[in-house]
């Protein structure tokens, strides 16, 4: 992860008003090497809540690596989850009512689903970080999947958890028609997919079978917060 | 008296491979039982074994020197075709065995597969076949008049590595552990989520003994980060987690010790709490003390000691580098926060030692309450001198000689320290360098 020289985007930065006096002194450092050997002194100052937004952002930056190849450990990936989490938590809790609060928690929890619904966090169960459609048909494919996420997911390297037996498990592939996925996404339709970033070699699609179509109405999300979010997971 | 603050200039030694005059990571250190022998293992899948001059006779203060004794290629560079993803070869462990005859015996390992390799020396060899010539052609028969008995004759010494065993396809996950029992016929190795039992005979096998994957991917929230074997309880072993906490586990209870014996967690203080309280918390290393009463674990910012009878809250708590809790935000931002550091006893328990930024490293005397910041640098001043003390400043006023926070250079980290396991000899590798110091004698 070092001296990557990946260059950050601003697109989840700028959104955020309080940070964008950070964002300046950023600017400075986007060009030169991805780990720089001195501290931001910009990151001292920062209150809770841009320190809040500033991290919301990074998480998701480290996550969104996956799919320049770069294959994050397992051990990594487990913590900035659980860091995102952490600060959906508490968002929540704060009551921040404001749109860009819910994408965000709608990518943490919403559970897989094969149909396309819209859930927020009250309507789905439990706490399960996204899934991105997983790659155990990656056994019956023959060519690597062409999509910017799958290759993400491809990369990493925990993903690797096939069996053999695993690779002729009768899995549902009707899903994972790959070329289709990534134009379903830019058109919002297939919002929200989850995104797991370790899904197992077990793991099959199962399709949900309930549904929360009465809380739906309530918990309406602002699209365009949710395209945006998009376009940092998908880097569309 | 336990003197931690004495050293002396120290040998330097720079990894990588002459032939292709690069230079790479290390990224293990190890003593052998006896301190005779030091391992280091690269980013490359090479192992560069050093050997301990024996003591001269006319500078009876001086330990002797380690020159290289032996080098080899561990591991290479697979490819994965299912996940289409490469292993690395880089070493990530290396853990002796105990001597029982003349070759000595390593193990190493990469992210997927364990080797045992052997060491021997050859210092002799056979001459006067009958049928060979001395280049090894072999001879026409016919001229072959008389019969004699080869003999052995000495020669330039040779020191030959083979691999012995080859433990592979026992990991999904990345091997971050190894580490040998102490009835020295079994060892563990430790993954993100699982840890094996093996046998040092036998290959084709191992059995699963901690199992912490989630049956439900989805629910995974915490992953095992380091494992060791009780250095004289053949049944107990611990292991660490990304959250903080240490099991012990005995393994006369159960086949497959999900179930702890004993967990090890102090309870978070809240004023200290923020959004990298987990990630600070992560151990990156754990080590039994020689006696086997106590281990340690490093976190990010400190190390704690830890009895093992009592399980609420470490015995000793020492800050490696205290002033970075409040840059925690930048060292998130630019990954640093995720750098495992290790740690080390020294011979007698007495101190502790861990690597920081800067190149720096620190050291705990228990006793005394001492510690001490020395610099691994090649910028030393004059020959006989010793190690200076360092001192970061965290206050406004930044005394001459002290070197403020935001100067440190977070690209040059010491992960890797090791003990020599009766003398005051200490292995430090910067990124690709290996510094070996000994403590200065009067």
């Amino acid at each position: 992860m070092l001296g990557r020289g990946v260059k950050r985007k601003w697109s989840c930065l700028e959104e955020a008003e309080v940070v964008s006096e950070a964002a300046e002194d950023k600017q400075q450092h986007e060009d030169e090497d991805g780990q720089d050997g001195l501290l931001d002194p910009s990151r001292s100052d920062m209150s809770r809540l841009q320190q809040r937004q500033l991290v919301l952002g990074l998480c998701l930056e480290k996550l969104q690596r996956y799919q320049a190849g770069v294959e994050l450990s397992l051990r990594r990936s487990v913590l900035l989850i659980n860091t995102l989490r952490q600060i959906q938590e508490e968002m929540r809790s704060d009551g921040v009512g404001s749109c860009d609060v819910h994408p965000d928690s709608c990518l943490l929890r919403d559970d897989f689903r094969e149909d396309v619904t819209v859930t927020c966090p009250g309507c789905s169960e439990g706490e399960s970080p996204p899934e991105l459609p997983s790659q155990e048909a990656n056994g019956s494919d023959q060519q690597k999947p062409p999509a910017a996420v799958s290759d993400a997911v491809n990369a990493m390297g925990y993903l690797g958890d096939l069996a053999l037996d695993d690779i002729f498990e009768d899995i549902d592939t009707s899903m994972y028609e790959t070329s289709d996925l990534p134009s379903a996404w830019a058109s919002g339709s297939l919002w929200p997919l989850s995104v797991s970033l370790w899904p197992d070699e077990d793991v099959k699609l199962r399709p949900q079978s309930h549904s929360t179509a009465g809380s739906l109405q309530s918990c309406l999300m602002d699209l365009n917060e949710l395209d945006h979010i998009m376009e940092i997971l998908v880097k569309s | 008296m336990q003197n931690i603050f004495k050293w002396n200039l120290p040998q330097i030694y720079t990894a990588g491979s002459l032939i292709h005059q690069q230079t790479d990571i290390i990224s293990t250190v190890e003593f052998n039982h006896t301190g005779e022998l030091l391992a280091t293992g690269d980013k490359g899948g090479r192992v560069v074994i050093f050997q301990q001059e024996p003591e001269s006779k006319n500078q009876p203060q001086c330990r002797g020197e380690y020159n290289v004794y032996s080098t080899f290629q561990s591991h290479e560079p697979e490819f994965d075709y299912l996940k289409s993803l490469e292993i690395e070869e880089k070493i990530n462990k290396i853990r002796w065995l105990p001597q029982k005859n003349a070759a000595q015996f390593l193990l190493s390992t990469n992210d997927k597969t364990i080797k045992l390799w052997k060491i021997s020396e050859r210092d002799k060899r056979p001459e006067g076949y009958n049928l060979k010539e001395e280049d090894g052609r072999y001879r026409d028969p016919n001229t072959v008049t008389t019969l004699r008995v080869p003999i052995f004759r000495p020669m330039d010494l040779m020191v030959e590595a083979s691999p012995r065993r080859v433990f592979a396809n026992a990991h999904t996950y990345h091997i971050n552990s190894i580490a040998v029992n102490s009835d020295y016929e079994t060892y563990l190795s430790a993954d993100d989520l699982r840890i094996n039992l093996w046998h040092l005979e036998i290959t084709d096998r191992s059995f699963n003994i901690v199992d912490i994957k989630p049956a439900n991917m989805e629910e995974l929230t915490e992953v095992i980060t380091a494992a060791e074997f009780h250095p004289n309880q053949c049944n107990t072993f611990v292991y660490s987690s990304s959250k903080g906490t240490i099991r012990m586990c005995d393994m006369r209870a159960s086949a497959l010790c999900d179930k702890h014996a004993k967990m090890f967690e102090e309870p978070e203080d809240p004023n200290n709490r923020s959004f990298f309280s987990e990630i600070i918390s992560s151990i990156s290393d754990v080590k039994f003390s020689h006696s086997g009463r106590y281990m340690m674990t490093r976190d990010y910012l400190s190390v704690k000691i830890w009895d093992l009878n009592m399980e609420t809250r470490p015995v000793e708590t020492y800050q490696v580098h205290e002033y970075l809790r409040s840059k925690l935000c930048s060292l998130y931002e630019n990954d640093c926060i995720f750098d495992k550091f290790e740690c080390c006893w020294n011979g007698n328990d007495s101190v502790v030692m861990t690597g920081s930024y800067n190149n720096f490293f620190r050291m705990f005397d228990r006793g005394y309450r001492q510690d001490v910041t020395l610099e691994a640098s090649r910028e030393n001043s004059k020959p006989r001198s010793v190690l200076k003390p360092r001192k970061v400043s965290t206050g406004g006023k930044r005394k001459k000689d002290e070197i403020s926070v935001d100067s440190l250079d977070f690209n040059k980290k010491i992960l890797h320290t090791a003990w020599h396991p009766l003398d005051n000899i200490i292995a430090v590798a910067t990124t690709n360098n290996l510094y070996i110091f000994q403590e200065k004698l009067n």
